[in-house]
Protein backbone atom coordinates (compact mmCIF):
# COMPACT_ATOMS: atom_id res chain seq x y z
CA UNK A 1 0.00 0.00 0.00
CA UNK A 2 1.21 3.39 -0.91
CA UNK A 3 1.01 4.93 2.56
CA UNK A 4 3.07 2.19 4.19
CA UNK A 5 5.65 2.32 1.46
CA UNK A 6 5.87 6.07 1.84
CA UNK A 7 6.32 5.79 5.59
CA UNK A 8 9.01 3.13 5.19
CA UNK A 9 10.70 5.29 2.61
CA UNK A 10 10.73 8.22 5.02
CA UNK A 11 12.16 6.02 7.75
CA UNK A 12 14.83 4.77 5.36
CA UNK A 13 15.85 8.36 4.75
CA UNK A 14 17.27 8.28 8.27
CA UNK A 15 19.73 5.54 7.30
CA UNK A 16 23.34 6.52 7.89
CA UNK A 17 25.61 7.40 5.02
CA UNK A 18 28.92 5.61 5.08
CA UNK A 19 31.50 4.59 2.54
CA UNK A 20 32.13 0.99 3.45
CA UNK A 21 34.16 -0.09 0.44
CA UNK A 22 37.60 0.76 1.74
CA UNK A 23 36.81 -0.43 5.24
CA UNK A 24 35.54 -3.73 3.86
CA UNK A 25 38.64 -4.22 1.77
CA UNK A 26 40.85 -3.47 4.75
CA UNK A 27 39.02 -5.88 7.03
CA UNK A 28 39.04 -8.57 4.39
CA UNK A 29 42.74 -8.09 3.89
CA UNK A 30 43.37 -8.32 7.60
CA UNK A 31 41.40 -11.52 7.92
CA UNK A 32 43.13 -13.07 4.96
CA UNK A 33 46.51 -12.32 6.41
CA UNK A 34 45.54 -13.62 9.80
CA UNK A 35 44.43 -16.87 8.30
CA UNK A 36 47.64 -17.44 6.41
CA UNK A 37 49.95 -17.94 9.32
CA UNK A 38 51.00 -16.76 12.70
CA UNK A 39 53.49 -14.44 11.07
CA UNK A 40 50.69 -12.97 9.04
CA UNK A 41 48.55 -12.71 12.16
CA UNK A 42 51.29 -10.68 13.79
CA UNK A 43 51.27 -8.47 10.73
CA UNK A 44 47.54 -7.96 11.12
CA UNK A 45 48.08 -6.78 14.64
CA UNK A 46 50.78 -4.42 13.43
CA UNK A 47 48.50 -3.04 10.76
CA UNK A 48 45.68 -2.58 13.22
CA UNK A 49 48.05 -0.84 15.54
CA UNK A 50 49.36 1.37 12.80
CA UNK A 51 45.86 2.10 11.61
CA UNK A 52 44.87 3.31 15.00
CA UNK A 53 48.20 5.07 15.47
CA UNK A 54 48.32 3.51 18.84
CA UNK A 55 51.26 3.50 21.13
CA UNK A 56 52.26 -0.09 21.50
CA UNK A 57 54.79 -0.89 24.10
CA UNK A 58 58.07 -1.88 22.58
CA UNK A 59 60.56 -4.09 24.33
CA UNK A 60 62.60 -2.48 27.02
CA UNK A 61 65.57 -3.62 29.00
CA UNK A 62 64.88 -6.12 31.72
CA UNK A 63 64.86 -4.51 35.09
CA UNK A 64 65.74 -6.64 38.04
CA UNK A 65 63.80 -4.46 40.41
CA UNK A 66 60.77 -4.62 38.19
CA UNK A 67 60.56 -8.34 37.76
CA UNK A 68 57.33 -10.05 38.62
CA UNK A 69 57.13 -11.81 41.90
CA UNK A 70 59.44 -14.77 42.04
CA UNK A 71 57.52 -16.22 44.94
CA UNK A 72 55.02 -19.03 44.84
CA UNK A 73 51.96 -18.33 42.77
CA UNK A 74 48.76 -20.27 43.24
CA UNK A 75 45.40 -20.27 41.54
CA UNK A 76 42.95 -17.66 42.74
CA UNK A 77 41.11 -18.99 45.79
CA UNK A 78 37.34 -19.29 45.61
CA UNK A 79 36.89 -16.48 48.15
CA UNK A 80 38.65 -14.42 50.73
CA UNK A 81 40.94 -12.46 48.41
CA UNK A 82 41.73 -8.84 49.20
CA UNK A 83 41.41 -5.88 46.84
CA UNK A 84 43.61 -5.94 43.76
CA UNK A 85 46.44 -3.63 42.94
CA UNK A 86 46.68 -4.75 39.31
CA UNK A 87 46.62 -7.70 36.95
CA UNK A 88 49.02 -8.71 34.21
CA UNK A 89 49.12 -11.15 31.36
CA UNK A 90 52.03 -13.54 31.13
CA UNK A 91 53.85 -14.92 28.13
CA UNK A 92 56.58 -17.32 28.99
CA UNK A 93 59.32 -16.95 26.40
CA UNK A 94 60.54 -13.37 26.76
CA UNK A 95 63.21 -12.17 24.34
CA UNK A 96 65.35 -11.18 27.31
CA UNK A 97 65.23 -11.93 30.98
CA UNK A 98 63.31 -14.65 32.74
CA UNK A 99 59.64 -15.47 32.74
CA UNK A 100 58.00 -15.44 36.17
CA UNK A 101 58.06 -18.70 38.04
CA UNK A 102 55.05 -20.88 37.28
CA UNK A 103 54.36 -18.89 34.13
CA UNK A 104 51.25 -19.90 32.20
CA UNK A 105 51.49 -18.84 28.58
CA UNK A 106 48.76 -16.34 27.81
CA UNK A 107 47.29 -16.48 31.30
CA UNK A 108 46.27 -13.64 33.60
CA UNK A 109 47.65 -13.07 37.08
CA UNK A 110 46.10 -10.81 39.66
CA UNK A 111 48.06 -9.09 42.41
CA UNK A 112 46.49 -7.89 45.65
CA UNK A 113 47.38 -4.65 47.35
CA UNK A 114 49.03 -6.82 49.99
CA UNK A 115 51.35 -8.26 47.35
CA UNK A 116 49.86 -11.74 46.94
CA UNK A 117 49.85 -12.98 43.36
CA UNK A 118 47.35 -15.47 41.97
CA UNK A 119 46.75 -17.07 38.60
CA UNK A 120 43.30 -16.44 37.16
CA UNK A 121 43.06 -19.97 35.94
CA UNK A 122 39.52 -19.95 34.60
CA UNK A 123 40.01 -16.91 32.37
CA UNK A 124 40.32 -17.70 28.68
CA UNK A 125 43.96 -18.02 27.71
CA UNK A 126 45.37 -16.87 24.39
CA UNK A 127 44.89 -19.08 21.41
CA UNK A 128 47.99 -20.53 19.75
CA UNK A 129 48.06 -17.48 17.48
CA UNK A 130 48.50 -15.20 20.43
CA UNK A 131 45.13 -13.59 19.79
CA UNK A 132 41.86 -13.60 21.65
CA UNK A 133 42.91 -14.01 25.24
CA UNK A 134 40.29 -12.88 27.67
CA UNK A 135 40.19 -9.15 28.22
CA UNK A 136 40.13 -8.20 31.88
CA UNK A 137 38.87 -5.31 33.98
CA UNK A 138 39.06 -4.56 37.68
CA UNK A 139 36.50 -2.45 39.49
CA UNK A 140 37.80 0.86 40.77
CA UNK A 141 37.82 -0.39 44.36
CA UNK A 142 39.79 -3.46 43.32
CA UNK A 143 37.23 -5.83 44.81
CA UNK A 144 35.73 -7.24 41.61
CA UNK A 145 37.29 -8.58 38.46
CA UNK A 146 35.64 -9.17 35.09
CA UNK A 147 36.92 -11.57 32.47
CA UNK A 148 35.88 -14.17 29.89
CA UNK A 149 35.43 -17.46 31.67
CA UNK A 150 36.39 -20.19 29.24
CA UNK A 151 34.17 -22.84 30.82
CA UNK A 152 31.12 -20.57 30.87
CA UNK A 153 31.59 -19.32 27.33
CA UNK A 154 30.86 -15.78 28.40
CA UNK A 155 31.99 -12.97 30.66
CA UNK A 156 31.77 -13.17 34.42
CA UNK A 157 32.27 -10.73 37.26
CA UNK A 158 33.80 -12.22 40.37
CA UNK A 159 33.64 -10.71 43.83
CA UNK A 160 37.04 -11.54 45.22
CA UNK A 161 36.07 -11.42 48.87
CA UNK A 162 32.83 -13.40 48.77
CA UNK A 163 33.61 -15.54 45.75
CA UNK A 164 30.24 -14.69 44.20
CA UNK A 165 30.40 -15.01 40.43
CA UNK A 166 27.83 -13.45 38.15
CA UNK A 167 27.79 -14.48 34.50
CA UNK A 168 26.61 -12.36 31.60
CA UNK A 169 23.07 -13.23 30.49
CA UNK A 170 24.17 -14.37 27.04
CA UNK A 171 26.91 -16.61 25.82
CA UNK A 172 29.59 -14.87 23.81
CA UNK A 173 31.36 -17.04 21.24
CA UNK A 174 35.13 -16.82 21.52
CA UNK A 175 35.29 -15.70 17.91
CA UNK A 176 33.52 -12.52 18.97
CA UNK A 177 36.45 -11.41 21.05
CA UNK A 178 38.16 -10.04 17.95
CA UNK A 179 41.79 -9.06 17.90
CA UNK A 180 41.50 -6.41 20.58
CA UNK A 181 38.74 -6.81 23.13
CA UNK A 182 37.93 -4.29 25.83
CA UNK A 183 35.93 -4.41 29.02
CA UNK A 184 34.74 -1.64 31.26
CA UNK A 185 33.18 -2.52 34.60
CA UNK A 186 30.94 -0.19 36.57
CA UNK A 187 32.06 0.66 40.07
CA UNK A 188 29.51 -1.66 41.67
CA UNK A 189 30.19 -4.47 39.21
CA UNK A 190 26.60 -4.52 37.95
CA UNK A 191 27.26 -3.30 34.41
CA UNK A 192 29.89 -4.60 32.06
CA UNK A 193 30.65 -3.15 28.63
CA UNK A 194 32.37 -5.29 26.03
CA UNK A 195 33.72 -3.98 22.74
CA UNK A 196 36.33 -5.13 20.30
CA UNK A 197 38.29 -4.24 17.21
CA UNK A 198 38.49 -4.56 14.33
CA UNK A 199 34.92 -3.66 13.57
CA UNK A 200 33.62 -7.15 12.85
CA UNK A 201 30.01 -8.11 12.31
CA UNK A 202 29.34 -9.34 15.81
CA UNK A 203 27.89 -6.72 18.08
CA UNK A 204 29.59 -5.18 21.04
CA UNK A 205 27.46 -5.43 24.15
CA UNK A 206 26.52 -3.90 27.45
CA UNK A 207 25.43 -6.33 30.15
CA UNK A 208 23.32 -5.73 33.21
CA UNK A 209 24.41 -8.65 35.37
CA UNK A 210 21.87 -8.00 38.08
CA UNK A 211 18.80 -7.84 35.87
CA UNK A 212 20.34 -10.27 33.37
CA UNK A 213 19.84 -8.13 30.33
CA UNK A 214 22.04 -7.27 27.40
CA UNK A 215 21.91 -4.63 24.75
CA UNK A 216 24.09 -4.10 21.71
CA UNK A 217 26.65 -1.36 21.46
CA UNK A 218 28.22 -0.03 18.28
CA UNK A 219 31.23 -2.03 17.30
CA UNK A 220 34.74 -0.69 16.90
CA UNK A 221 34.49 1.79 19.79
CA UNK A 222 36.33 1.63 23.10
CA UNK A 223 34.38 2.26 26.30
CA UNK A 224 35.98 4.97 28.42
CA UNK A 225 33.16 5.81 30.81
CA UNK A 226 30.05 4.16 32.22
CA UNK A 227 27.56 5.96 34.43
CA UNK A 228 26.69 4.37 37.80
CA UNK A 229 23.18 3.50 36.59
CA UNK A 230 24.50 1.93 33.39
CA UNK A 231 22.33 4.26 31.35
CA UNK A 232 25.07 6.31 29.76
CA UNK A 233 28.26 5.13 28.14
CA UNK A 234 31.09 7.18 26.71
CA UNK A 235 33.09 5.70 23.89
CA UNK A 236 36.18 6.60 21.93
CA UNK A 237 37.13 5.51 18.44
CA UNK A 238 40.65 5.69 17.04
CA UNK A 239 40.41 4.43 13.48
CA UNK A 240 40.19 5.81 10.94
CA UNK A 241 40.13 8.95 13.05
CA UNK A 242 39.66 9.93 16.65
CA UNK A 243 36.02 10.32 17.65
CA UNK A 244 34.08 10.51 20.88
CA UNK A 245 30.54 9.38 21.46
CA UNK A 246 28.08 9.53 24.33
CA UNK A 247 25.11 7.19 24.33
CA UNK A 248 22.29 7.81 26.76
CA UNK A 249 19.10 6.07 27.88
CA UNK A 250 20.69 2.76 27.05
CA UNK A 251 18.06 0.66 28.74
CA UNK A 252 15.02 2.63 27.73
CA UNK A 253 14.99 2.78 23.97
CA UNK A 254 15.23 0.33 21.16
CA UNK A 255 18.05 1.92 19.33
CA UNK A 256 21.58 3.04 19.77
CA UNK A 257 20.47 6.18 18.03
CA UNK A 258 20.72 8.15 21.22
CA UNK A 259 24.41 8.38 20.59
CA UNK A 260 26.01 11.62 19.64
CA UNK A 261 29.42 11.26 18.04
CA UNK A 262 31.88 14.05 17.42
CA UNK A 263 35.09 14.09 15.46
CA UNK A 264 38.31 15.14 17.13
CA UNK A 265 40.78 17.03 15.02
CA UNK A 266 44.11 15.26 15.40
CA UNK A 267 44.98 11.86 16.76
CA UNK A 268 44.59 11.28 20.48
CA UNK A 269 44.28 8.40 22.92
CA UNK A 270 41.80 9.15 25.67
CA UNK A 271 42.00 8.27 29.32
CA UNK A 272 39.06 7.19 31.43
CA UNK A 273 36.11 9.56 31.65
CA UNK A 274 36.44 12.05 34.48
CA UNK A 275 34.44 11.74 37.70
CA UNK A 276 32.21 14.63 36.61
CA UNK A 277 31.06 12.54 33.64
CA UNK A 278 32.19 15.20 31.17
CA UNK A 279 35.95 15.56 31.37
CA UNK A 280 38.00 13.77 28.77
CA UNK A 281 41.77 13.97 29.03
CA UNK A 282 43.90 12.61 26.24
CA UNK A 283 47.43 12.31 24.96
CA UNK A 284 48.29 13.21 21.42
CA UNK A 285 49.86 10.51 19.29
CA UNK A 286 52.97 11.85 17.59
CA UNK A 287 55.18 10.21 14.99
CA UNK A 288 58.86 9.84 15.62
CA UNK A 289 60.39 11.05 12.32
CA UNK A 290 62.14 8.46 10.25
CA UNK A 291 61.28 5.50 12.43
CA UNK A 292 57.66 4.58 11.89
CA UNK A 293 57.25 4.62 15.66
CA UNK A 294 54.91 6.77 17.67
CA UNK A 295 55.07 8.39 21.05
CA UNK A 296 52.90 10.66 23.11
CA UNK A 297 52.99 14.41 22.83
CA UNK A 298 54.24 16.29 25.86
CA UNK A 299 50.91 17.86 26.78
CA UNK A 300 47.81 16.62 28.49
CA UNK A 301 44.95 17.63 26.24
CA UNK A 302 41.46 18.37 27.51
CA UNK A 303 38.82 17.49 24.94
CA UNK A 304 35.27 18.79 24.83
CA UNK A 305 32.94 15.82 24.88
CA UNK A 306 30.23 17.88 23.19
CA UNK A 307 32.21 19.25 20.27
CA UNK A 308 35.43 17.23 20.14
CA UNK A 309 37.42 20.44 20.28
CA UNK A 310 40.55 20.92 22.32
CA UNK A 311 39.68 22.96 25.39
CA UNK A 312 43.19 23.41 26.71
CA UNK A 313 46.63 21.87 26.86
CA UNK A 314 48.70 21.40 29.96
CA UNK A 315 52.40 20.60 29.75
CA UNK A 316 53.23 17.42 31.67
CA UNK A 317 55.98 17.96 34.23
CA UNK A 318 58.24 15.51 35.98
CA UNK A 319 58.11 12.77 33.33
CA UNK A 320 59.88 12.95 30.00
CA UNK A 321 57.52 11.82 27.29
CA UNK A 322 60.36 11.68 24.82
CA UNK A 323 61.97 9.00 26.98
CA UNK A 324 58.78 7.14 27.84
CA UNK A 325 55.71 5.67 26.28
CA UNK A 326 52.71 7.03 28.14
CA UNK A 327 49.12 5.93 28.60
CA UNK A 328 46.22 7.43 30.51
CA UNK A 329 44.10 5.27 32.76
CA UNK A 330 41.58 6.07 35.51
CA UNK A 331 41.20 9.28 37.43
CA UNK A 332 42.59 9.59 40.94
CA UNK A 333 40.15 11.95 42.63
CA UNK A 334 38.78 14.99 40.87
CA UNK A 335 42.00 16.64 39.73
CA UNK A 336 44.36 13.82 38.91
CA UNK A 337 44.46 11.07 36.32
CA UNK A 338 46.72 8.04 36.27
CA UNK A 339 49.60 8.33 33.83
CA UNK A 340 51.26 4.98 33.14
CA UNK A 341 54.71 5.07 31.59
CA UNK A 342 57.36 2.68 30.37
CA UNK A 343 60.80 3.31 28.84
CA UNK A 344 60.60 4.42 25.22
CA UNK A 345 61.94 1.94 22.73
CA UNK A 346 61.59 2.04 18.99
CA UNK A 347 62.42 -1.08 17.12
CA UNK A 348 63.83 -0.17 13.71
CA UNK A 349 63.34 -2.15 10.56
CA UNK A 350 66.83 -3.54 10.86
CA UNK A 351 66.02 -4.61 14.35
CA UNK A 352 63.01 -6.46 13.10
CA UNK A 353 65.13 -8.31 10.61
CA UNK A 354 67.29 -9.50 13.44
CA UNK A 355 64.34 -11.24 14.95
CA UNK A 356 63.54 -14.88 14.43
CA UNK A 357 62.04 -15.56 11.05
CA UNK A 358 60.17 -18.72 11.90
CA UNK A 359 56.99 -18.35 13.81
CA UNK A 360 57.89 -21.22 16.07
CA UNK A 361 60.94 -19.28 17.15
CA UNK A 362 59.12 -16.06 17.82
CA UNK A 363 59.72 -14.84 21.32
CA UNK A 364 57.62 -12.67 23.55
CA UNK A 365 58.33 -9.12 24.69
CA UNK A 366 60.59 -8.90 27.75
CA UNK A 367 59.20 -7.94 31.13
CA UNK A 368 59.79 -4.22 31.59
CA UNK A 369 59.02 -1.74 34.34
CA UNK A 370 55.95 0.45 34.25
CA UNK A 371 55.54 3.42 36.52
CA UNK A 372 52.21 4.95 37.42
CA UNK A 373 51.95 8.65 38.25
CA UNK A 374 49.08 10.79 39.43
CA UNK A 375 48.98 13.58 36.87
CA UNK A 376 47.31 16.81 37.94
CA UNK A 377 45.09 17.76 35.04
CA UNK A 378 45.25 21.47 35.91
CA UNK A 379 48.93 21.96 36.60
CA UNK A 380 50.58 19.04 34.78
CA UNK A 381 52.47 18.10 37.95
CA UNK A 382 53.08 14.41 38.49
CA UNK A 383 53.58 12.36 41.61
CA UNK A 384 54.73 8.77 41.58
CA UNK A 385 52.17 6.17 42.65
CA UNK A 386 53.54 2.68 42.03
CA UNK A 387 55.65 0.51 39.77
CA UNK A 388 54.65 -2.67 38.02
CA UNK A 389 56.20 -5.16 35.66
CA UNK A 390 54.57 -6.37 32.47
CA UNK A 391 55.35 -7.21 28.89
CA UNK A 392 53.02 -4.73 27.25
CA UNK A 393 50.69 -1.93 28.20
CA UNK A 394 47.82 -4.07 26.95
CA UNK A 395 48.94 -6.79 29.32
CA UNK A 396 48.80 -4.59 32.41
CA UNK A 397 45.42 -3.72 33.92
CA UNK A 398 44.89 -1.33 36.81
CA UNK A 399 41.61 -0.89 38.71
CA UNK A 400 39.04 1.20 36.84
CA UNK A 401 39.50 2.13 33.20
CA UNK A 402 41.64 -0.72 31.86
CA UNK A 403 43.21 1.10 28.94
CA UNK A 404 42.42 2.08 25.43
CA UNK A 405 42.92 1.23 21.75
CA UNK B 1 40.70 -2.84 -13.26
CA UNK B 2 41.50 -5.19 -10.39
CA UNK B 3 39.11 -7.10 -8.21
CA UNK B 4 38.95 -4.37 -5.60
CA UNK B 5 38.19 -1.69 -8.15
CA UNK B 6 35.15 -3.51 -9.46
CA UNK B 7 34.05 -4.15 -5.87
CA UNK B 8 34.44 -0.44 -5.11
CA UNK B 9 32.24 0.35 -8.08
CA UNK B 10 29.64 -2.09 -6.89
CA UNK B 11 29.64 -0.64 -3.39
CA UNK B 12 29.46 2.91 -4.65
CA UNK B 13 26.44 2.04 -6.74
CA UNK B 14 24.47 0.00 -4.24
CA UNK B 15 25.59 0.64 -0.69
CA UNK B 16 23.10 3.36 0.09
CA UNK B 17 20.21 1.33 -1.19
CA UNK B 18 21.40 -1.62 0.90
CA UNK B 19 21.99 0.64 3.87
CA UNK B 20 18.40 1.88 3.72
CA UNK B 21 17.13 -1.68 3.79
CA UNK B 22 19.51 -2.53 6.62
CA UNK B 23 18.26 0.45 8.58
CA UNK B 24 14.63 -0.55 8.12
CA UNK B 25 15.47 -4.06 9.27
CA UNK B 26 17.46 -3.09 12.33
CA UNK B 27 15.97 0.29 13.20
CA UNK B 28 19.39 1.38 14.37
CA UNK B 29 22.04 3.31 12.50
CA UNK B 30 24.97 1.53 14.11
CA UNK B 31 23.53 -1.92 13.73
CA UNK B 32 22.60 -1.15 10.14
CA UNK B 33 26.17 -0.18 9.44
CA UNK B 34 27.49 -3.30 11.15
CA UNK B 35 24.99 -5.45 9.30
CA UNK B 36 25.90 -4.04 5.91
CA UNK B 37 29.58 -4.22 6.73
CA UNK B 38 29.34 -7.93 7.46
CA UNK B 39 27.38 -8.54 4.27
CA UNK B 40 29.86 -6.61 2.16
CA UNK B 41 32.61 -8.75 3.63
CA UNK B 42 30.76 -11.81 2.39
CA UNK B 43 30.26 -10.21 -0.98
CA UNK B 44 33.93 -9.34 -1.26
CA UNK B 45 34.86 -12.89 -0.29
CA UNK B 46 32.86 -14.19 -3.23
CA UNK B 47 33.53 -11.32 -5.54
CA UNK B 48 35.48 -13.29 -8.16
CA UNK B 49 32.33 -15.35 -8.74
CA UNK B 50 29.76 -12.64 -8.13
CA UNK B 51 31.41 -10.08 -10.37
CA UNK B 52 30.35 -12.12 -13.36
CA UNK B 53 26.77 -12.86 -12.41
CA UNK B 54 23.92 -10.70 -13.55
CA UNK B 55 22.95 -9.30 -10.19
CA UNK B 56 25.46 -9.27 -7.38
CA UNK B 57 23.19 -6.84 -5.58
CA UNK B 58 20.54 -9.55 -5.40
CA UNK B 59 23.02 -11.76 -3.60
CA UNK B 60 23.90 -8.90 -1.30
CA UNK B 61 20.27 -8.18 -0.52
CA UNK B 62 19.56 -11.82 0.23
CA UNK B 63 22.62 -12.01 2.45
CA UNK B 64 21.53 -8.85 4.20
CA UNK B 65 18.11 -10.18 5.11
CA UNK B 66 19.35 -13.58 6.14
CA UNK B 67 22.17 -12.10 8.19
CA UNK B 68 19.69 -9.86 9.94
CA UNK B 69 17.42 -12.79 10.78
CA UNK B 70 20.43 -14.77 11.94
CA UNK B 71 21.53 -11.95 14.23
CA UNK B 72 18.12 -11.61 15.73
CA UNK B 73 18.11 -15.31 16.56
CA UNK B 74 20.86 -14.68 19.03
CA UNK B 75 19.67 -14.91 22.59
CA UNK B 76 19.79 -11.23 23.29
CA UNK B 77 17.10 -9.30 25.00
CA UNK B 78 14.78 -7.74 22.52
CA UNK B 79 15.09 -4.01 22.64
CA UNK B 80 11.74 -2.35 22.90
CA UNK B 81 11.33 1.36 22.76
CA UNK B 82 9.46 2.74 25.68
CA UNK B 83 9.15 6.26 24.44
CA UNK B 84 5.61 6.99 23.46
CA UNK B 85 4.91 8.87 20.27
CA UNK B 86 4.25 12.48 21.11
CA UNK B 87 0.73 13.49 21.86
CA UNK B 88 -1.06 15.12 18.99
CA UNK B 89 -0.26 18.75 19.60
CA UNK B 90 0.18 22.14 18.14
CA UNK B 91 3.23 21.28 16.07
CA UNK B 92 2.73 17.62 15.23
CA UNK B 93 2.09 16.69 11.71
CA UNK B 94 0.17 13.65 10.68
CA UNK B 95 3.05 12.18 8.76
CA UNK B 96 5.40 12.50 11.71
CA UNK B 97 2.97 10.75 14.00
CA UNK B 98 2.47 7.96 11.51
CA UNK B 99 6.19 7.52 11.06
CA UNK B 100 6.81 7.35 14.77
CA UNK B 101 4.00 4.86 15.25
CA UNK B 102 5.24 2.62 12.45
CA UNK B 103 8.82 2.76 13.70
CA UNK B 104 7.72 1.83 17.18
CA UNK B 105 5.56 -1.03 15.98
CA UNK B 106 8.19 -2.36 13.59
CA UNK B 107 10.66 -2.60 16.45
CA UNK B 108 8.41 -5.12 18.15
CA UNK B 109 7.94 -7.47 15.21
CA UNK B 110 9.76 -10.80 15.10
CA UNK B 111 12.63 -10.68 12.60
CA UNK B 112 10.99 -12.69 9.83
CA UNK B 113 7.80 -10.69 9.98
CA UNK B 114 9.77 -7.46 9.92
CA UNK B 115 11.77 -8.72 6.96
CA UNK B 116 8.59 -9.60 5.10
CA UNK B 117 7.16 -6.14 5.71
CA UNK B 118 10.34 -4.48 4.48
CA UNK B 119 10.63 -6.70 1.43
CA UNK B 120 6.99 -6.54 0.44
CA UNK B 121 6.17 -2.93 1.21
CA UNK B 122 9.49 -1.15 0.93
CA UNK B 123 11.44 -3.19 -1.58
CA UNK B 124 8.18 -3.80 -3.40
CA UNK B 125 8.97 -7.45 -4.02
CA UNK B 126 6.22 -9.83 -5.00
CA UNK B 127 5.28 -12.70 -2.71
CA UNK B 128 7.13 -15.07 -5.01
CA UNK B 129 10.25 -12.93 -4.95
CA UNK B 130 10.03 -12.55 -1.19
CA UNK B 131 9.71 -16.29 -0.73
CA UNK B 132 12.69 -16.91 -2.98
CA UNK B 133 14.80 -14.39 -1.12
CA UNK B 134 13.86 -15.71 2.31
CA UNK B 135 14.19 -19.31 1.20
CA UNK B 136 10.70 -20.22 2.33
CA UNK B 137 7.41 -21.19 0.75
CA UNK B 138 4.89 -18.84 -0.78
CA UNK B 139 2.41 -19.83 1.90
CA UNK B 140 4.86 -18.89 4.60
CA UNK B 141 5.30 -15.45 3.10
CA UNK B 142 1.54 -14.99 2.91
CA UNK B 143 1.03 -16.02 6.52
CA UNK B 144 3.99 -13.98 7.74
CA UNK B 145 2.70 -10.91 5.95
CA UNK B 146 -0.80 -11.41 7.30
CA UNK B 147 0.46 -11.90 10.83
CA UNK B 148 2.84 -8.98 10.55
CA UNK B 149 0.13 -6.61 9.44
CA UNK B 150 -2.19 -7.85 12.17
CA UNK B 151 0.55 -7.35 14.72
CA UNK B 152 1.33 -3.88 13.45
CA UNK B 153 -2.33 -3.00 13.63
CA UNK B 154 -2.49 -4.21 17.21
CA UNK B 155 0.69 -2.41 18.16
CA UNK B 156 -0.35 0.81 16.52
CA UNK B 157 -4.13 1.00 16.95
CA UNK B 158 -4.12 4.60 15.80
CA UNK B 159 -3.19 3.32 12.36
CA UNK B 160 -5.91 0.68 12.22
CA UNK B 161 -7.90 2.33 9.42
CA UNK B 162 -4.83 2.51 7.25
CA UNK B 163 -3.97 -1.12 7.91
CA UNK B 164 -7.51 -2.15 7.19
CA UNK B 165 -7.17 -0.64 3.75
CA UNK B 166 -3.91 -2.43 3.35
CA UNK B 167 -5.45 -5.76 4.28
CA UNK B 168 -8.19 -5.26 1.72
CA UNK B 169 -5.63 -4.90 -1.00
CA UNK B 170 -3.48 -7.74 0.29
CA UNK B 171 -2.79 -10.31 -2.36
CA UNK B 172 -3.25 -8.02 -5.29
CA UNK B 173 0.47 -8.30 -5.96
CA UNK B 174 1.16 -12.02 -5.64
Amino acid sequence: MIWLRDVLDELADEAPRADLAERTIRIRERRRRRAVSLVAAAAVVAIALAATAAVRLLPGEPDAAGRPSGGEVSDLPARGVGPLSHAYLTYCRPERGAAPRGCVHGGWRVVTRGGRTYRLADALRSSPTGLRNSPLAISRDGRKVAYYKAAAGTFVVRDLATGAVKAAPTRVPRAWLGSFAHLLLSDDGRFLAFTKAPRLKDPAMLFDLRERMARPLPNGWNPIGLSPDGGTITLAEYAPKTRLQVMTHLWRTSTAGNGKAVDVSGHYLAGGLGPDGRSVAALEVASVPGTGCTRSGGDLVHLDLETGRTLRRVAIRGVSLTDHHAYLRSWVGTDEITLLTSPFRCRTDSGKQDGPAEEGERLDPPYVPFTAYALNVRTGETRRLATYTAQDSFYLVLPGFPGTL
Amino acid sequence: MDRNDSFREFVAAHQQSLMRTAYLLTGDAHLAEDLLQSVLLKVLGRWPKLAHVASPQAYARKALVNQYISWRRRPMRAEVPSAEPPERSYSSEESTLVRLAVRRALAQLPPRQRAVIVLRYYEDLTEHETARLLGCSLGTVKSQAHNALARLRALAPELAPRFAALEELKGTKP
